[in-house]
């Protein structure tokens, strides 16, 4: 029987300006599932770290011999960069605005911008880690150490793999590889990005705000 | 007409944007809607830096409350900005319910993976 599907603009295409007609198992675009899975597992990925913080936090006279997080956090910097990382998820989901409509020279622009929040907030990160180094503060001295740096180390390599990716599409887009039409690789990519930024919140959240007493 | 699936093309103010199902079966799109635009991505920004705001401003408020009020209060606003950017930015509301319910499936079994660890291993290995 025959079936017909009524679109508006010119041709079939999703509803948000996607090249996807979805035409598999699942009806929806395999791709995204994928994104989606792979999220769902970083969900328990981070979470087995944000666990072990919480499961060592504060208990100093077993574990914490160095420098304490009270005398090394710097809230009012870290406030910064985490404000910096939620304006990249602004102008990650512009640039996703931005090609769904065609507009590729904004697209570009957004899509830099993102980048470029996120070495700022690498950049911050650095900065920190320097700083927790200087001030004796290393990956063995104590648990708070261990615990801290692994999970934000790890987070910041989910974020500088975030602007690698980011750059390639620019990269993509500057040699016009990157039609309207090929705007879900924008939305997968910005879907990474919102997660990162998503488990930031909780990062800052545990370590930075709820106090350790 | 041939088996299948025939595409009849509306100009954009008619169909409102969306796939609209004209037969039996739903388009292969089925559960997606429009996503917002600039101007709501934007109001939502907004919101996400005053409640960032709040929350620094709240963590400054150890010792002159209670601790557990102070955590309550931080992991609501947490979560609240959790909500709005996997519901807004990350398009869970607009897109289909198979990823929702993917996401949402990850986040639960953490919890719960992570709520038994972690009470075995407090009232257990880290006992003092």
């Amino acid at each position: 029987m025959a079936q017909a599907v009524v679109t508006a603009g010119s041709s079939a295409v999703a509803p948000h300006g996607g090249d996807h007609s979805h035409d598999t198992n699942t009806g929806v675009s395999n791709s995204k599932l994928g994104i989606w899975l792979f999220l769902s597992s970083e969900a328990l990925f981070f979470g087995a770290f944000i666990s072990t913080y919480f499961l060592y936090r504060g208990r100093d006279a077993q574990f914490l011999k160095g420098p304490t997080p009270d005398k090394l956090l710097n809230i009012p910097f870290t406030s910064v960069t985490s404000f910096v990382l939620l304006m990249s998820s602004l102008t990650m989901v512009l640039a996703l605005a931005a090609i769904q409509r065609g507009d590729h020279r904004r697209l570009r622009i957004w899509l830099l911008a993102t980048a470029l929040f996120g070495a700022t907030f690498i950049g911050g990160q650095v900065y920190e880690f320097t700083e927790f180094y200087r001030k004796g503060l290393h990956l063995g001295t104590n648990m708070f150490g261990t615990t801290f740096f692994v999970l934000t180390g790890l987070h910041g390599a989910h974020v500088t793999i975030g602007i690698i990716w980011l750059l390639l599409l620019w990269g993509r887009s500057m040699q016009g590889r990157l039609p309207a039409e090929k705007s879900e690789a924008i939305e997968i990519a910005g879907l990474y990005w919102h997660f990162v930024d998503v488990v930031w919140i909780f990062i800052f959240t545990a370590i930075y705000l709820i106090p350790t007493h | 007409m041939t088996e299948g699936t025939d595409l009849v093309t509306l100009p954009p103010e008619a169909a409102g944007g969306e796939l609209v199902p004209a037969g039996d079966h739903q388009p292969v799109a089925a559960g997606e809607h429009s996503h917002p635009g600039p101007r709501q991505y934007v109001l939502i920004a907004v919101v996400l830096v005053i409640l960032t705001a709040v929350e620094v401003a709240t963590s400054y408020l150890e010792g002159t409350v209670n601790s557990n009020l102070l955590i309550a209060a931080l992991g609501i606003m947490a979560a609240i900005k959790f909500f709005l950017v996997a519901a807004w930015y990350m398009h869970m509301k607009q897109d289909s319910s198979m990823f929702r319910r993917l996401f949402v499936s990850g986040i639960i079994l953490a919890s719960i993976v992570y709520g038994i660890v972690f009470f075995f291993f407090s009232s257990t290995v880290l006992k003092s």
